[in-house]
């Protein structure tokens, strides 16, 4: 065990982590665009001494911090994508591309990545085994995590732990969030077609109404959580979020509806139940008013699921710095992430950092126009991330 | 009665009724924007040496038929615009501009009014009175009357008799609907805006979802016309539109729903706002959103006058036989020609001009709308010779 105090150093970086987070936050990039940033990323790595290997699944970057001493592989996960959103927040540091922003704290994941990289690069003589920095794109369901996945980041040397934290407004700041087992929803989306016969709106018994039928359709789509979900296997959410009809005119009864939506679940068995009634209720209800109906379900991740033991160790840890009242052992959300698929290959852990300040204003959740976060979480980030992995790889 | 043959002369300009409808068909344009269909409608009752006036209630077009005598004026109306549809029929006249077409037939209207003009205009020196074309913009939108009667259609001259057909696919080439009384509904249009709370779709209980809320308002209208209305009397309600959604991972802030009713009656125009309103504002009410309900009459029903339809179908009989006249048809289809039928008492009739040997019927407004062209010549034979009637005394 080691003894140095991560809090005071990563307290001592404060100025440089906030500098860090307001010029990534100020220059957002979509998924798989993130050039600017993995620019800064590598550069930042390289001039620690680290070995960088950058154009990894597209925009990633991979850095190895090898160790005077042979031990385990750590590896440590940030997020850098922004989202296709306009910030309507007024700071000084506030995204200057219209229609993109930071809006889930990648950003900050970015700099706590950064920041953990600069604080063990001091400790190098003294490492048992390495770190692997990975800095992933495209986080918000573009298929990051597999990109990088494919391009061998798990592999050379494959790592023994993953680790990985994301700063959450939900919870206030000081509390942080880490329970076992599937703590984040799988997500998969499904995009429905019903198809009926269009014609004169005066006239609906010479047409087949799509209309009617996709109203009967979302009705009855909702009955599937409340009525033939075991309550006990988890929760489930379905949502219909997007509608179109496929003509413009008032007089004219449209060809096709076309049905968005999203369905999220903790386990592999309820997603694939609740598939199975999503297919069966669409082609009943559409067929009982003589429609028919093109399915389509694309699963976008899997859920994340924490390894009990990496868990209560990393609680342990913890525990060292932090209040235990602070500790939440049951935080769970219906929100998804790819970093399931780097902790469906390797054990390891994924934990929340509360970022949220209602007396600062920062009380706008993920995804939202007006989301901010409490800076103090980005040396809290550092310190906790620092801990945790020399607690793996570190001797005293 | 006129001893005119208008069947055989009818007949022979069927080719040029056809090039005609076919031109109009190949290039559609949508409410007040027929600038082209107008301008030759325009061009051609010039050269028929008819009074014309242009931009009448925007983009339509009024032809004056001056007779040699004096004597009644018969109003001829014929409506010229398309629909928002993508057509998806294979012909060689398929329309050339995607997302607009003829799927109503007013392509066809626009072609037999032309020939009528044509045909009576021949025989001017005999016409005892004058006949007035009417060139309607915007029947589909609903607005096209009204903007023409703004704009004096009904006056200077005021008409003494309006006549009108619509090409029909629910009956036959040959069969011909000539009803007494409401044969075309009155029509209404709602908005309806259903506001809720939008949030992220992994988390609905942090907000109020709209889209579930719109089903069940969906649902619960159709029990307007199935609990509510007498069964005897017509009604009928359809939801068309409906758009939302930003993202897949978004639960949107608000849907927006459109549609029409249909009805005979203005009693039934009154329960349907009531029920409406009511079932919109009780759903959204018991799903903690809000509904804005915005109702606009558009369209009153067509009523034909029973004496002018009574005198029309006598004529007509010796064209089509007893067999060929049905005095039942009516449709939940709206026509603001009842506009003008409200003022100026008058008949509209359906003309029979379902394609034979279709593998399908494709009713009106469906992308593969189509109709018999033999009722082309047809319909400029009876329409010649309904307005003859009046103004053609030998």
């Amino acid at each position: 065990m080691t003894i140095i105090n991560f809090k005071s150093r990563a307290e001592a970086m404060r100025d440089e982590l906030v500098a860090r987070r307001r010029d990534f936050h100020m220059h957002p990039e979509l998924g798989f665009e993130e050039f600017r940033s993995s620019g800064i990323i590598a550069e930042e790595l390289r001039n620690l001494g680290l070995q960088v290997q950058t154009g990894v699944g597209q925009t990633g970057v991979v850095a190895l911090l090898e160790g005077g001493q042979v031990g385990p592989t750590i590896l440590v996960r940030a997020d850098m994508d922004a989202l296709p959103l306009t910030e309507a927040n007024q700071v000084e540091y506030a995204s200057q591309t219209p229609g993109k922003m930071h809006a889930c704290g990648h950003d900050g994941h970015m700099t706590i990545g950064l920041g953990v990289a600069k604080l063990l690069s001091e400790q190098r003589d003294k490492i048992a085994g390495r770190i692997k920095f990975v800095f992933q794109p495209a986080e918000e369901g573009l298929g990051g995590a597999l990109a990088m996945i494919s391009a061998g980041v798990l592999d050379n040397p494959r790592p023994d732990v993953v680790l990985g934290l994301h700063l959450w407004s939900e919870l206030p700041i000081g509390t942080i969030g880490i329970a076992d087992g599937a703590i984040m929803s799988g997500s998969s989306i499904f995009r429905l077609i019903v198809n009926g016969k269009g014609g004169h709106a005066a006239m609906p018994y010479t047409t087949i109404d799509p209309v009617a039928c996709a109203g009967q359709l979302i009705t009855a789509l909702h009955t599937i959580v409340g009525r033939k979900m075991d309550a006990m296997a988890g929760a489930v959410v379905l949502s219909v979020t997007g509608v179109r009809t496929s003509s413009e005119a008032f007089n004219a009864i449209p060809q096709q509806v076309e049905i968005r939506g999203t369905f999220r679940t903790f386990n592999a068995y309820t997603s694939e139940m609740l598939e199975q009634h999503i297919r069966a209720v669409s082609e009943s209800v559409c067929a009982s008013v003589g429609c028919t109906v093109d399915i389509m379900i694309k699963h976008l991740t899997i859920p994340v699921v924490n390894d009990p033991e990496v868990t209560d160790h990393v609680r342990g840890v913890f525990s060292r710095f932090v209040d235990v009242n602070c500790l939440d052992d049951s935080f769970r959300t219906m929100a998804s992430e790819d970093i399931a698929y780097m902790l469906d290959e390797v054990p390891g852990t994924f934990f929340f950092v509360g970022a949220g300040n209602k007396a600062r204003g920062f009380e706008y959740g993920h995804h939202h126009p007006r989301f901010d976060f409490d800076e103090d979480a980005l040396p809290l980030g550092v310190a906790l991330m620092s801990a945790l992995v020399a607690d793996y790889v570190l001797l005293d | 009665m006129t001893t005119i043959d208008f069947r055989g002369k009818a007949e022979a300009m069927r080719d040029e009724l056809v090039a005609r409808r076919r031109d109009f068909h190949m290039h559609p344009e949508l409410a007040f924007e027929e600038v082209r269909t107008a301008g030759i409608v325009a061009q051609e009752l010039s050269a028929l040496g008819l009074e014309v006036q242009a931009g009448v209630g925007k983009t339509g077009v009024v032809g004056m038929l001056e007779g040699d005598k004096d004597g009644p004026t018969v109003l001829v109306r014929a409506d010229m615009d398309a629909l928002p549809i993508l057509e998806e029929n294979q012909t060689s006249y398929a329309s050339q501009t995607p997302g607009k077409m003829h799927a109503c037939g007013h392509d066809g209207h626009t072609a037999i009014a032309l020939g009528v003009a044509k045909l009576l205009s021949q025989h001017r020196d005999k016409i005892a009175g004058r006949i007035k074309f009417v060139f309607q913009p915007a029947e589909e939108i609903v607005g096209g009357a009204k903007a023409m009667i703004a704009d004096g259609v009904l006056a200077d001259p005021r008409p003494d008799v309006t006549l009108g057909l619509h090409l029909w696919n629910s009956l036959p080439l040959g069969m011909l609907g000539v009803g007494d009384g409401p044969v075309m509904a009155g029509s209404s249009v709602f908005t309806l805006k259903i506001t809720g709370k939008g949030g992220h779709a992994a988390s609905p209980h942090q907000g109020v979802d709209p889209v579930v809320c719109a089903a069940q308002i969906i649902t619960a209208f159709q029990t307007i016309v199935s609990r509510n209305n007498d069964p005897l009397d017509g009604l009928v309600i359809s939801v068309t539109w409906m758009h939302t959604g930003t993202a897949f991972n978004i639960i949107p802030q608000d849907v927006e729903l459109r549609g029409t009713m249909r009805f005979f009656k203005l009693e039934v125009r009154a329960l349907l706002e009531r029920r409406m309103q009511e079932i919109a504002e009780g759903i959204a009410s018991a799903m903690g959103c809000t509904a804005e309900i915005q109702i606009e009459h558009n369209v009153l029903p067509v009523v034909n006058n029973p004496e002018v339809t009574g005198r029309v179908r006598d004529l007509f009989r010796g064209y089509v036989g007893d067999a060929g006249l049905n005095t039942a048809e009516r449709t939940m289809g709206a026509e603001d020609v009842g506009l003008f039928m409200d003022d100026i008492p008058g008949t509209y009739f359906f003309l029979g001009a379902a394609v034979p040997n279709r593998e399908a019927y494709y009713g009106h407004h469906h992308p593969k709308f189509d109709f018999d062209e033999n009722a082309l010549p047809l319909g400029v034979a009876l329409l010649s010779a309904a307005v003859a009637d009046y103004v053609l005394p030998d």
